[in-house]
């Protein structure tokens, strides 16, 4: 979920990122109001019945390692 | 008569300085010099103001257009936490047109209106430069070979530019040399300095979450830098009240200032609080290569639990139980409620169809190229 304003440079981003999964846009302060952040970057992981169930702010806390990532998800699999 | 020559050179000398300029002419200048010193919002209120009148309308125009141009494509991470802003594209446009309607024959303004045009088709644009002056200002403050030339250095750049950044490395210059009540009055003015350099800015900031962390980062640094200039002056209860006050700010994450607290419970025989700082210190990402060897050394001359399975071994788990807590305490708020319907669209506006992901795990990252 990209809250960028600037399409083009968002655009050009994603063509040097080449990230394997669906990148949508929302509004910056639409998104943060609904999902209730004020800091990116910001993670949530929803269980397949749609509820949110883990909500992570800022890189530090998760995103260094992907096997952190995987905790997360994993517990959601089971 | 020869008293009345004096009066009238003294008058002359009057007439000439710059407290004779007209009062458009002299917000004009003010406007110039706030934005020389990146204070946005002064100089834009400044700047408008001299953009009223007929005289100066084009000079200030001209000025408006070019600090927005800087805002709209040029200010990404020129400091800490600040961003490009779109919203200001339009504007520096529409002032640099109004600058050479106010004056057609005005160059500047035109080579500036088609840098601006030519910025706005492009497909990207560069940060804007550092700027040669504050580095060489910066360097000045770097290489000061005694303590009369390095709060010269300070205050010219802290004049030439209005960020904190000169007030934390003079700050802490000032310790290296022992002058510890000068280097805590200069953490304090950098504490100050920060407040009103990011009130000036905020909009660059985007995201209120942005802008309250850069608030706390300035306000954690002069608290920190305070607090270690105590603990150099043997004030170990000041410099543990100014130490846990720049803790709470950067909320236990900064790798500075947990070690200055490690080294503080230390000298005040607290081997186990030491032990703990120390550990949230390597913990933590960033500190500067020579810090964390001296905190990993400190660590081994602590008593601890390390002696059974092996110092790296013992390190190590600690530092893996301590991040994991810290992603703990991250977790809030949605948790535990429906995802809401979000109103996305795809990256080139079309409305993006969500339904396929219903039923499944989904992790949403949000995030923004900046």
């Amino acid at each position: 979920m990209s809250i960028d304003e600037d399409t083009k440079r968002l655009q050009r981003y994603l063509s040097e990122a080449k990230f394997p999964f669906p990148v949508a846009r929302i509004d910056a302060t639409q998104a943060q109001q609904m999902m209730r952040f004020d800091n990116t970057p910001s993670t949530f992981y929803v269980d397949r019945s749609g509820i949110v169930r883990y909500q992570i702010t800022g890189g530090e806390a998760h995103g260094d390692s992907p096997a952190r990532v995987s905790w997360f998800i994993d517990q959601l699999k089971k | 008569m020869q008293r009345l020559s004096a009066i009238v050179t003294v008058l002359l000398t009057l007439a000439g300085t710059p407290a004779a300029q007209s009062p458009p002419r002299e917000a004009l200048v003010r406007g110039e010099k706030f934005w020389d010193q990146r204070l946005a919002r002064s100089a834009v209120a400044a700047l408008e103001s001299a953009a009223r009148d007929r005289v100066t309308a084009a000079e200030a125009h001209e000025a408006l257009g070019r600090l927005y141009t800087f805002k709209g494509w040029q200010q990404e991470n020129v400091f800490p936490g600040w961003h490009d802003e779109p919203s200001f594209r339009a504007k520096a446009l529409s002032e640099l047109r109004a600058a050479v309607a106010a004056d057609p024959s005005r160059g500047s303004a035109k080579d500036a209106l088609r840098t601006a045009e030519t910025f706005d088709a492009a497909e990207s644009v560069d940060p804007a430069p550092p700027r040669p002056e504050i580095r060489a200002f910066d360097a000045k403050i770097a290489s000061a070979a005694n303590v009369p030339d390095l709060l010269a250095a300070i205050e010219q750049r802290a004049a030439a530019q209005a960020d904190p950044a000169p007030f934390f490395a003079g700050a802490q210059s000032l310790i290296d040399r022992g002058e510890y009540d000068r280097a805590i009055a200069m953490a304090e003015r950098g504490g100050t300095a920060s407040d009103r350099f990011i009130d000036e800015n905020l909009s660059a900031y985007q995201l209120t979450g942005k802008s309250q962390g850069s608030y706390a980062r300035g306000r954690a640094t002069a608290a920190d830098l305070v607090g270690w200039a105590k603990f150099q002056k043997k004030d170990y209860a000041g410099a543990r009240d100014k130490l846990m006050e720049a803790a709470q700010l950067s909320q236990d994450q900064d790798f500075l200032n947990q070690f200055h607290l490690g080294e503080l419970e230390r000298a005040q025989n607290a081997p186990a609080r030491a032990r703990e700082r120390y550990l949230t210190a390597l913990s933590l990402a960033g500190g500067p290569p020579p810090l964390r060897q001296r905190a990993t050394e400190a660590l081994t001359g602590l008593e601890s639990a390390a002696v059974a399975v092996g110092f790296d071994a013992w390190l190590e788990t600690e530092l893996t139980r301590r991040r994991d807590e810290r992603k703990a305490e991250a977790l809030n708020s949605l948790v535990d409620r429906p995802l809401p319907k979000l109103p996305l669209t795809t990256v080139d506006g079309r409305p993006y169809d969500a339904k396929s992901l219903q039923g499944k795990v989904l992790l949403l990252n949000f995030f923004a190229s900046w």
